[in-house]
C-alpha cells in the first residue's frame, strides 16, 4: 500500500466515523443540536452527495456535462414512491426499484446521448431530463402531477425481521449506503475502466487510436451515473416520503452540478464537501433570512472565482506542491539516465536533448 | 515480392466544393517506409486521414491486408493492426508518462474494459512492457513526469510509444518533425528507421522535409493539389523532371 492509498483510507474511515458520532447525544446535547440541525439534514446531505458523485463520474472522469442527472434523482423518487403507493413494496424493494426505474431512463437516453459531445451532450442531458418532468407533471392521476405525491415510509427488512426506520436509525443506514457507494466509486476511478473514462476526458480520440471503442466506455459511465443518482433519489424520496415533478427539475440537476464544483470536480470526496457545504449552509442560512439562495449564489460565485478547482480540491493542490516540493526540470532527468548505465547512444540523445 | 499490406484505390475526399484529395492510389507493401509528401495545401494529411479512419473517404477504397476497410471505425483499424500519431501530439496531457502508456497496454492486452485491477503478475507484466516501450522510445527517466510538462519533442516521443503500445503492424506518423529542432528531428528519424529495422514494422509517414524524406523513405508518393504527382523510390523521385518542375525544385535540388 502506498502511501497515497494509506491516507486516503485513513479519510475515508475517519469522515464515516465523524458522521457517526455527529447525531450521538454528550448528556442532552449533541453536536447536532448545538447547532440546532435535524438527524434528516445530515442524511439529506449524504444523498446529495450521492447525487453530485454521479455528476462527478460524468464531467470529473468522463469529461462529460450532465445537466440532466436530476431526471435519474427523479425517477428514483416516482419509481419508489409508486411502487410503494401502488404495489404495497418494502423499503428495500422500493429503493431497488426506483434505482432499476433510474437505470432504464439511463438505458433510454444513453443511446441518445452518446452521438453528440460538448455544449450538445449537455443540451440534450438538459431536453431530456425536462422530458421527465413534463411525463411526471402532466400525469396528475397517476403521480399527482403539479403537487407531488406523498407516500408512506414502509418497514427496512425482509421477510422474517425488520424494523422502523426512525429519522435517527434513517441516518445510519444512509451512512452505510453511502459508505458503500464511495468504496464502489473508487474501485471504480482506480480500475482499467475508471482510468480509460479520465483518459476519455483529457482526449477521446487518441483513446480511439489506441483501439478503443470510447462510445462504449461513455455508455456504461451514463448507466452507473443513472443508477447512483437513481439510487439517491429513490432514498430522498424515503427520507421525505415525497416525490414531486420538481425532483426532476434543470434546477436541482443544477443543484447537483453546484454542489460537484463547490467542493471539487474530479476528486472522490469532492462531491461529499460540496454537500456538506451547500445543504447545510442551506438550511443554517435559510433559518436566518428568507433570501437565503441569493448567499448561497454569492457564495458559489465566489468559490468558482476564488477556488476554480472546488474547496477540496484546492487544499489538496496545495498539499500536493508542498509535498513534492520544487518541480524537477525536465533537463536534469537525463543524466539520472545516463549514470544508471544508459547505452552511449542514449546519453548522446539526452546531451541533444539538452541543448534543445 | 513482399505483400501489400494497406492499399489505397482511387481514394478521393472533398470538402464542399473544395476537392482535397483526388483519386489518389499508393500500395505499401509490408515492411517498407513509405512517405507522402508534397507542398503543403497538397492533401497530404487529408489523404493520410482518409487512410487511418480519421475521415471517411467519399470514393474510392482502403484495404488492409485485402479486407476492404474504407469506412471501418477508426477504433477497428487500430485493433486490425494500424496505429497512428498526429501532427500536433496527440496525449493525455494531466496523466504521467507511465500513465499514458498504459491506457494503450491496458487496450492491447484486453482489460480496458475491466473494474478489477490487474493481477500481480499481470501488473508486472504490464510495466515491463511499457518499460520496454519506455527504453525503445527512450523516456524511462521521464516517466513519472506529467506529459504536459514535458518538451515537444518527448511528447512526440511518448506518443509514438503509445502508438506502439497497441502492438501494431503498421505505424502512421503524421509529419512527425513538425515544429522540432534540428537535434530533436534527428533524435525522432533513428526512432523511425529503429521502429523498421528493430521491430520490423512497415510506417507510412507525412513529411514536407525532404532531407528526412529522402533519407529515411524507400518508397515515395508526391501529392500536388490533391492529385498525386509521382511515385517511385528517393532516387526515382529525385531524378524526376516532373517533381523537379512542379515542386522539388527550388527546395532540393540545390541540396541534394
Amino acid at each position: 500500500m502506498n502511501r497515497r492509498q494509506k491516507q486516503g483510507y485513513i479519510t475515508a474511515i475517519a469522515a464515516v466515523v465523524l458522521l457517526a458520532i455527529l447525531p450521538l447525544k454528550l448528556g442532552s446535547h449533541s453536536v447536532l443540536s448545538l447547532l440546532h440541525l435535524d438527524v434528516s439534514i445530515l442524511s439529506e446531505m449524504l444523498l446529495f452527495a450521492i447525487a453530485a458523485m454521479s455528476v462527478n463520474l460524468l464531467l470529473g472522469y468522463t469529461g462529460l456535462m450532465s445537466f440532466g442527472n436530476a431526471a435519474y434523482f427523479g425517477l428514483g423518487a416516482y419509481g419508489a414512491g409508486l411502487s410503494i403507493h401502488y404495489l404495497n413494496m418494502n423499503f428495500i424493494e422500493g429503493a431497488i426499484i426506483g434505482t432499476a426505474v433510474a437505470l432504464v431512463g439511463g438505458l433510454l437516453v444513453g443511446p441518445f446521448l452518446l452521438r453528440r459531445r460538448g455544449i450538445y451532450f449537455a443540451l440534450l442531458t438538459l431536453a431530456f431530463g425536462q422530458v421527465f418532468y413534463f411525463i411526471a407533471y402532466r400525469a396528475n392521476e397517476f403521480t399527482g402531477g403539479e403537487d407531488g405525491m406523498s407516500f408512506p415510509r414502509p418497514y427496512f427488512g425482509f421477510p422474517g425481521w425488520h424494523m422502523d426506520l426512525q429519522e435517527g436509525t434513517f441516518y445510519y443506514l444512509m451512512l452505510l449506503v453511502f459508505a458503500a457507494v464511495l468504496v464502489g466509486f473508487w474501485l471504480i476511478v482506480r480500475s482499467p475502466f475508471g482510468r480509460t473514462l479520465q483518459a476519455i476526458r483529457q482526449n477521446e480520440l487518441r483513446v480511439r487510436y489506441l483501439g478503443l471503442d470510447s462510445n462504449k466506455f461513455i455508455f456504461v459511465a451514463l448507466l452507473v451515473s443513472a443508477a447512483m443518482a437513481g439510487l439517491a433519489g429513490a432514498l430522498y424520496g424515503l427520507l421525505i416520503m415525497f416525490a414531486a415533478p420538481l425532483m426532476l427539475d434543470w434546477q436541482q440537476s443544477g443543484d447537483f452540478v453546484m454542489i460537484m464544483i463547490l467542493g471539487g470536480a474530479g476528486s472522490i470526496w469532492g462531491p461529499v464537501v460540496g454537500s456538506l457545504i451547500y445543504v447545510i449552509g442551506k438550511d443554517i442560512i435559510s433559518t436566518l433570512t428568507q433570501t437565503w439562495q441569493i448567499y448561497i449564489g454569492a457564495l458559489f460565485v465566489i468559490c468558482v472565482i476564488a477556488f476554480p478547482s472546488g474547496l477540496l480540491g484546492t487544499l489538496l493542490n496545495s498539499i500536493a506542491r508542498r509535498d513534492v516540493g520544487a518541480p524537477i526540470s525536465e533537463e536534469a532527468a537525463p543524466h539520472k539516465a545516463r549514470e544508471s548505465g544508459a547505452p552511449a547512444g542514449n546519453a548522446a540523445v539526452a546531451a541533444e536533448q539538452k541543448e534543445s | 515480392m513482399a505483400e501489400a499490406l494497406l492499399e489505397a484505390k482511387n481514394v478521393s475526399k472533398h470538402f464542399g466544393g473544395v476537392v482535397a484529395v483526388n483519386s489518389v492510389s499508393v500500395t505499401i507493401e509490408q515492411g517498407s517506409i513509405y512517405a507522402v509528401i508534397g507542398p503543403n495545401g497538397a492533401g497530404k494529411t487529408t489523404f493520410f486521414n482518409a487512410l487511418s479512419g480519421f475521415y471517411i473517404p467519399d470514393g474510392g477504397q482502403v484495404l488492409y491486408k485485402g479486407q476492404d476497410i474504407t469506412t471501418m471505425p477508426n477504433w477497428q483499424r487500430v485493433q486490425l493492426g494500424m496505429s497512428r500519431t498526429f501532427q500536433t501530439p496527440s496525449i493525455f496531457p494531466e496523466l504521467t508518462v507511465y500513465e499514458n502508456l498504459l491506457i494503450g497496454v491496458q487496450s492491447q492486452q484486453k482489460i480496458a474494459f475491466k473494474l478489477r485491477l490487474p493481477s500481480a503478475a499481470r501488473k508486472k507484466e504490464i510495466d515491463a512492457r511499457i518499460d520496454e516501450l519506455l527504453g525503445f522510445v527512450n523516456l524511462v527517466h521521464l516517466k513519472d513526469r506529467p506529459v504536459a510538462e514535458l518538451s515537444h519533442g518527448s511528447q512526440r516521443l511518448c506518443e509514438i510509444a503509445m502508438s506502439l503500445s497497441v502492438d501494431p503492424t503498421i505505424v502512421l506518423l503524421d509529419e512527425p518533425m513538425a515544429g522540432l529542432a534540428e537535434a530533436e528531428t534527428e533524435r525522432i528519424m533513428r526512432v523511425i528507421r529503429d521502429l523498421h529495422d528493430r521491430l520490423g514494422l512497415t510506417v507510412l509517414f507525412v513529411e514536407h522535409n525532404m532531407r528526412v524524406v529522402l533519407s529515411l523513405a524507400d518508397h515515395i508518393t508526391v501529392l500536388d493539389r490533391g492529385a498525386m504527382l509521382a511515385q517511385g523510390t528517393p532516387s526515382e523521385i529525385s531524378n524526376s523532371q516532373t517533381v523537379r518542375e512542379a515542386y522539388l525544385g527550388q527546395e532540393v535540388l540545390n541540396r541534394v
